[in-house]
C-alpha cells in the first residue's frame, strides 16, 4: 500500500509567548519488512531559530525545534509518502504466560525492543490493580499470550465507548478505566495497563489510520485524528505483534507507525516548554490517502 | 604554648567513659587503650576543665549560628529551617586507618564509573549475565534519553560521598554510595571552622589534615573543565526551599561559583546560556545539586518546573559538562550492593577493597528463599530505594520487629514482587565520645567520605562529616531517629602542609568576569532594596505616629487620623502597635535575601534576620504610644546596621548597583508619596513638622530655612534638593549614575530607555520650582519612578 500522509497541528496563544521549545515526533517510520518511508517533509511556522533531529532511545525520530521570538501561534506541517507492506498472519506459537515468564529471564538485554522495559510502570501509566483484574477476568487463564491479547482487545473493544472529547491526554488510564470510554490513545493505555498487569510486555505505538476505507469495509474510528495502539511482546520466535484495541483488530496494511514508546509520554506528537501566561487554542488535521 | 592550669584538678573525662560490651569503639581499641590523637585531644580537654570547655563549645555553636548554617528538615512544619546540630568533638582517625578507607574509596569510585559507563553505553555487564536487566529497565533513575551520550569530559562521576561504618570486627564496611548530588561537603568544612573556632590551639598543635587542599584540587578540576576560553562554572540547584540550600550557596561562594537555578538558563544551538544582566553567556560546566530526572521537563520529567528545556540535548551536543552526569543516581540503587562484589570481580578481576554491608535481592530465587528463611535477622526494605537504610524511617525495618498482619503481608509481598526488596545485614556501628551533661558518652557512628576527581585522578577528602546517633543504640537503624554531625580529625604523625584557597606565590590570579549576575539574582536584589527601604519608610512614619500619640494621647485628632490615612495606602494598619503590613515587608524581604544567599556576607543575613527576629518577637508585647516609638528606634537602628553594612562591606559589582538601585527607586517613590501626602491642601496642621521628621531633615531645615515649616521649603528640601540624601532630587541623580553604569546603560552614546527616562525625570526636577510641585505632581512623579522600575526590569530580567 502506498500511502500519502498529511498532518497540521495548530497552537493559537492567548498570549504572545516569549521562547518556546519543542519535541516533534511526527514522521513516519522505516520498519524494514513492515513499512518504509519513501518521503517526507516537516514545515514549522514562525519558522525557528533553532532546528535539530535526532534519535531518542526506542529509535524514534525526534526534531528539536527552538523558538526564540515572540509569537502568538505555531503550525507544525507534515508531508509524507510511506509504503506499507501487508503483513503475514501471525501463527500461534507463542507460549503460555508462566513459560513467557521464563523467556523475558532469558533475554540479558536492554536494547530498545527488549522487552524489560515494557513491563513496569512508566512516567503516565501507573500499576492500575483494577485494571489489572478486568483483564484477568477477561482473557484466558490456559491461553497462550496472542490469545490472551487478543481476548482482551475484544473485551476493551465491547466494553468501551469511544468518544471524542470525553477524555484529553492529561486522563490517566485508571480514569478512563472507570468511565469505560475515550479515545484510541486511552483505549491502548488501559490495554497495556492490563496486559503489564499479567506480566506480559506491553508497548504504545503511535501513528496514523487510512482515512477511507477499502471498497465494502467500513470507515475506521480515529481515522481523522492522530492514531495510538499497542504492540505486545509475545516470546522469543514471534517477538512484538501489533493490536488495534480501538478497532478490535491486529494493526495492519491500514495502520502507519510513526514510533514505538512505553506510554504517550515517549512517543507524544509533540510536547513543549512555552515562556507564557496564558493558554492555547489546540487543532489537528489528519489525511492519510491511497497515493495516486 | 598553653599556660599550665592552675584550677584544682577535676578527674579526667576519660575515667568516666563506659563503652558498651562488645561494641567497637572510635577512641578506645579492643585492648582498652586509648587511640593514638585521642590521647592528646582527651588530655587538652582535661586541662582546660569543664567550665572553659563547655564555654568554647558554645563559642563553636556561636558561628553557626552567626553564619547562619543551616538544613532544612522535610518531617513535620514545612520544610522548617533548623540549626546546625554539631557535635562538639571530633572523630578522630589514625593516618595509618585512613589510608585504607582512602585505597579502598578510590577503588569503589573507579569500579562505580566503570558500571555506570557501562550501563550508559555498551551494556557488556548486562550480556555477561553479571547484572540483571530488571534491575536497570525497572529502575526509575535510570534515564532512557541518556543512553548513548558520552560525558564531554570522558567520565560520568565527578564528585561522590561514601557513607562507613565500623562493623563488629573492627574493619570500616560501606554502608552506602552517594553518586547523585552528594550533599554534606560544605556542611564537613563548616564543622571544621567551627570546631576549630572552639579547639584552635588544640587544633593547631595536632598534626590534623587540612580539607582546604581536597577543595582546591576539586575546583581546579571544575574550571579545568571550563577550558581558557570556557564559559562559567556554575552550581545547580533546586532551589532555596531544598534542605541544603545553605550549602549549595556556601560552596558557590568558597569556591567562586555561580549558584544558578534551572529557570535561570536556557539552552541556545545546544549551547547552555545563563540569563545575566550582561545578556545571555555560555554556561560550560554545572555541579549538580538537582536530582537528575527534574534536569529537563523536556526530555525528562514532564512534570519539573525547576529544570531547564533542552538540558539533555546540550549534553547531547558535548557543550557542556555535567558533575555528575545526568542518570548516575542509579549507582545509588539499594539492590545493587547485591551484586558489587560480582561486579568488582567482573570489571577489575579483584576482590572490594572495602568490604560491602551483605545484601540479598529477592529478585533471584535463591536469594529470595535466604531472606525469607532468615527474616528475623534481616534488614528488609525496598531494593529500588536510593536512600540510605539510616535514612529511610518508613520504608526499611528490621525484620524481628515486624510481627502479626504486618509480617505475613511483608511475606506475600516478597513472595509476589520479590524484585523489589532487599535483605541486608543489619549493620553494628562502633561508637565515639560526645560530650553530654560534662560527661563522655559513647554514641554510635558513621562516617561520610568524599573523593573528587581531579587532574590527577580521585583524591579523597581527609575528613568528612561523622554523623552521631542520639541514643546508645548501636544498630544502623538507630540512626533514623536522627543525630548530630561532628568534624573528622585525620590525624598524621608528622607536620601536614597548611593549605588555603588563596592563590599561591606565583600562581596567576583568577578573577571571574563581571557580568556573571544572574538575571535572577539581580531581580531578587532589586526587591531586597525596595522591601528594606519600604521597611524603613514605614518605620519612621510609624515611629512618628506612635510619638505623636503619645504626646496627644488622643487618636482621633486629625494630624493623627491623617496619618493612619496615609499608612492605609500602603497596606499598613496604624491601630496595629507592631502592623502586620510591616512584618510582611520584613519577611519579603529576608525572603528575597534567602534566595541570593550566595551574593551576601553572613554579616548581612545576620542583621536582616535579627530584625526579623526582633521584630516578631516584640510584635506579641509592644503597646500603642511610647512602647511602639522605642520599638520602631530599635527596629530603626537595626535596619541601619543593615544598610551600613551592605554600604561599607558589599564589593561594587553589579549586584550592589541592583540593591542600590531598588533601595533609591523605593525611597524616591515613598518620599513623592508621603510629601504629597502631607502638603494637600486639606492636611491639617502639624503635617509638615511630620514630613520633616519622616524625611529625617527637621535639623536641615533649622539650618536652612527657619524654624516654622513652610510648605515651600519643605518641598524644596525633601523633592528638590540635591545635596539631601532624602530627597527625590537626590535619588534621581544616584539612580542615573547608576543606570548608566549597568551592561548597556550607554551604548556608542545612546542611553538606554532607563537611563533615558531617569535623566528625563532628572531634568525635570532640576528646572522645577517648589510651587511647581502639586500634590497631583509629586504623585504623577511616584508613577513615574514605578515604570522606570518596569524599564529596568524588562532590560535585564526578561
Amino acid at each position: 500500500m502506498l500511502y500519502d500522509i498529511r498532518l497540521t497541528l495548530q497552537y493559537d496563544y492567548d498570549a504572545p509567548v516569549h521562547g518556546g521549545r519543542h519535541l516533534i515526533r511526527v514522521a513516519p517510520a522505516t520498519l524494514p519488512g513492515v513499512q518504509r518511508l519513501v518521503a517526507s517533509s516537516l514545515t514549522i511556522d514562525p519558522p525557528p531559530e533553532q532546528h535539530t533531529t535526532f534519535a531518542d532511545f526506542f529509535g524514534n525520530a525526534v526534531t528539536a525545534i527552538g523558538l526564540m521570538a515572540p509569537h502568538d501561534h505555531l503550525e507544525v506541517g507534515l508531508s509524507a509518502r510511506v509504503q506499507v507492506d501487508d503483513p503475514i498472519p501471525p501463527v500461534d506459537l507463542t507460549p503460555s504466560r508462566s513459560e513467557l515468564h521464563a523467556e523475558i529471564e532469558r533475554v540479558w538485554s536492554l536494547a530498545p525492543d527488549s522487552p524489560h522495559h515494557f513491563l513496569w510502570p512508566s512516567p503516565r501509566l501507573a500499576a492500575v490493580p483494577a485494571i489489572a483484574d478486568y483483564a484477568r477476568a477477561v482473557t484466558p487463564q490456559a491461553g497462550s499470550v496472542l490469545d490472551i491479547a487478543q481476548a482482551l482487545c475484544l473485551a476493551i473493544h465491547r466494553d468501551f465507548t469511544y468518544e471524542a472529547g470525553a477524555t484529553d491526554v492529561e486522563t490517566t488510564p485508571a480514569e478512563a478505566f472507570s468511565m469505560r470510554r475515550g479515545v484510541c490513545q486511552d483505549f491502548a493505555q488501559v490495554m497495556i495497563a492490563g496486559l503489564r498487569g499479567l506480566g506480559i510486555p506491553a508497548g504504545y505505538v503511535s501513528g496514523f489510520l487510512r482515512t477511507t476505507p477499502p471498497p465494502g469495509k467500513p470507515r475506521l474510528e480515529g481515522a481523522d485524528a492522530m492514531h495510538a495502539w499497542v504492540r505486545v511482546w509475545c516470546g522469543q520466535s514471534l517477538g512484538w505483534v501489533a493490536f488495534d484495541p480501538t478497532n478490535a483488530i491486529l494493526a495492519g496494511a491500514d495502520h502507519i507507525t510513526i514510533g514505538y514508546g512505553r506510554d504517550y509520554a515517549d512517543v507524544s506528537p509533540i510536547v513543549g516548554m512555552l515562556k507564557t501566561h496564558g493558554s492555547h487554542e489546540a487543532a489537528q488535521s489528519v489525511d492519510v490517502l491511497l497515493a495516486q | 604554648m598553653r599556660k599550665p592550669s592552675t584550677r584544682p584538678k577535676a578527674p579526667s573525662l576519660i575515667s568516666n567513659y563506659r563503652l558498651h560490651p562488645g561494641v567497637p569503639d572510635e577512641m578506645i581499641d579492643p585492648a582498652g587503650n586509648i587511640r593514638p590523637g585521642w590521647s592528646t585531644l582527651m588530655a587538652a580537654f582535661d586541662q582546660l576543665g569543664p567550665a572553659e570547655l563547655g564555654a568554647r563549645f558554645e563559642r563553636a555553636d556561636q558561628y553557626l549560628r552567626d553564619a547562619g548554617v543551616f538544613y532544612r528538615a522535610y518531617d513535620g512544619a514545612a520544610g522548617k529551617a533548623r540549626d546546625w546540630p554539631l557535635a562538639h568533638i571530633p572523630l578522630l582517625i589514625d593516618e595509618s586507618e585512613w589510608s585504607i578507607i582512602s585505597h579502598g574509596l578510590t577503588q569503589r569510585a573507579e569500579l562505580l564509573e566503570a558500571i555506570i559507563a557501562d550501563i550508559y553505553g555498551e551494556n557488556t555487564l548486562v550480556a555477561r549475565g553479571v547484572l540483571p536487566p530488571e534491575l536497570i529497565a525497572r529502575n526509575t533513575e535510570f534515564l532512557r534519553p541518556l543512553v548513548g551520550i558520552r560525558p564531554r569530559s570522558g567520565h560520568f562521576l565527578h564528585f561522590c560521598a561514601f557513607e562507613l561504618g565500623r562493623g563488629p570486627d573492627g574493619a570500616w564496611w560501606v554502608l552506602g554510595d552517594r553518586t547523585q548530588a552528594p550533599s554534606g561537603a560544605g556542611f564537613a568544612l563548616e564543622n571544621r571552622v567551627a570546631t576549630t573556632r572552639a579547639l584552635a590551639d588544640i587544633y593547631g598543635d595536632m598534626n590534623i589534615h587540612r580539607l582546604a587542599g581536597f577543595f582546591r584540587a576539586f575546583r581546579d578540576a571544575l574550571f579545568a573543565q571550563a577550558g581558557p576560553e570556557g564559559g562559567r562554572v556554575g552550581i545547580l540547584t533546586p532551589g532555596q526551599l531544598n534542605e541544603t540550600y545553605f550549602e549549595h550557596a556556601y560552596i558557590a561562594r568558597y569556591l567562586g561559583l555561580v549558584l544558578l537555578e534551572g529557570e535561570d538558563m536556557l539552552v541556545v544551538d545546544g549551547q547552555v546560556m545563563v540569563r545575566t544582566v550582561a545578556g545571555l553567556q555560555p554556561v560550560s560546566v554545572l555541579w549538580r545539586r538537582l536530582d537528575a530526572s527534574f534536569a529537563d521537563p523536556l526530555e525528562l520529567r514532564y512534570d519539573s518546573r525547576i529544570g531547564t528545556p533542552g538540558m539533555v540535548d546540550a549534553l547531547r551536543h558535548g557543550s557542556i559538562s555535567m558533575i555528575n552526569a545526568l542518570g548516575t543516581g542509579l549507582l545509588e540503587t539499594r539492590a545493587l550492593a547485591a551484586f558489587m562484589p560480582r561486579l568488582c570481580r567482573a570489571v577489575f578481576d579483584a576482590p572490594l577493597e572495602l568490604p560491602e554491608i551483605a545484601t540479598w535481592w529477592c529478585g533471584q530465587p535463591a536469594e529470595q528463599a535466604h531472606v525469607l528463611a532468615n527474616f528475623d535477622k534481616m534488614m528488609i526494605g525496598p531494593a529500588f530505594a536510593t536512600n540510605l537504610p539510616v535514612d529511610d524511617p518508613s520504608g526499611t525495618a528490621l525484620g524481628s520487629t515486624i510481627s502479626g498482619e504486618q509480617r505475613e503481608t511483608l511475606i506475600q509481598r516478597i513472595m509476589r514482587d520479590g524484585a523489589t526488596y532487599v535483605g541486608q545485614e543489619p549493620v553494628q556501628l562502633s561508637t565515639t565520645p560526645v560530650y553530654l551533661d560534662g560527661q563522655l558518652q559513647p554514641r554510635p557512628v558513621t562516617l561520610r567520605v568524599y573523593a573528587a576527581r581531579t587532574e590527577k585522578g580521585w583524591s579523597i577528602m581527609p575528613g568528612g562529616l561523622a554523623r552521631i546517633g542520639s541514643t546508645s543504640d548501636t544498630t544502623a537503624m538507630a540512626m533514623q531517629r536522627g543525630g548530630r554531625a561532628a568534624d573528622v580529625w585525620v590525624v598524621s604523625s608528622n607536620p601536614v602542609e597548611r593549605v588555603s584557597l588563596l592563590p599561591r606565590e606565583g600562581e596567576k590570579l583568577l578573577r571571574s568576569p563581571h557580568g556573571n549576575l544572574p538575571s535572577r539574582a539581580a531581580d531578587n536584589l532589586i526587591w531586597l532594596g525596595r522591601y528594606t527601604e519600604r521597611c524603613e519608610a514605614t518605620l519612621r512614619i510609624l515611629r512618628a505616629y506612635n510619638a505623636r500619640l503619645a504626646e496627644l494621647s488622643k487618636a482621633d485628632l486629625p494630624i493623627l487620623r491623617h496619618c493612619r490615612e496615609f499608612l492605609d495606602t500602603i497596606d499598613v494598619d496604624a491601630t496595629e502597635p507592631m502592623p502586620l503590613g510591616l512584618l510582611a515587608s520584613i519577611d519579603s524581604a529576608v525572603h528575597s535575601a534567602s534566595q541570593i544567599r550566595d551574593r551576601f556576607s553572613p554579616d548581612g543575613w545576620l542583621a536582616l534576620t535579627d530584625l526579623q527576629n526582633t521584630a516578631r518577637r516584640l510584635s506579641e508585647k509592644v503597646t500603642p504610644g511610647s512602647d511602639a516609638t522605642r520599638l520602631m528606634t530599635i527596629l530603626l537602628r537595626k535596619l541601619a546596621g543593615f544598610s551600613g553594612l551592605v554600604h561599607e562591606n558589599m564589593y561594587r559589582f553589579a549586584g550592589w548597583r541592583f540593591l542600590e538601585l531598588g533601595r533609591r527607586l523605593e525611597r524616591g517613590m515613598q518620599m513623592a508619596r508621603i510629601t504629597a501626602w502631607l502638603t494637600a491642601r486639606e492636611a491639617p496642621d502639624g503635617s509638615l513638622e511630620l514630613l520633616l521628621e519622616i524625611g529625617d531633615s527637621v535639623m536641615s531645615h533649622r539650618r536652612r530655612y527657619s524654624v516654622t515649616a513652610g510648605t515651600q521649603s519643605a518641598i524644596d528640601l525633601l523633592v528638590l534638593d540635591p545635596l539631601n540624601p532624602r530627597s527625590v532630587l537626590f535619588q534621581l541623580a544616584t539612580l542615573r549614575e547608576q543606570i548608566e553604569t549597568l551592561p548597556g546603560g550607554i551604548e556608542d552614546g545612546q542611553l538606554s530607555p532607563a537611563a533615558r527616562a531617569t535623566l528625563s525625570l532628572q531634568t525635570e526636577l532640576v528646572i522645577a520650582e517648589p510651587a511647581d510641585l502639586t500634590p497631583e505632581r509629586l504623585q504623577r512623579l511616584a508613577g513615574d519612578l514605578g515604570a522606570l522600575s518596569g524599564l529596568v526590569a524588562a532590560a535585564y530580567f526578561v
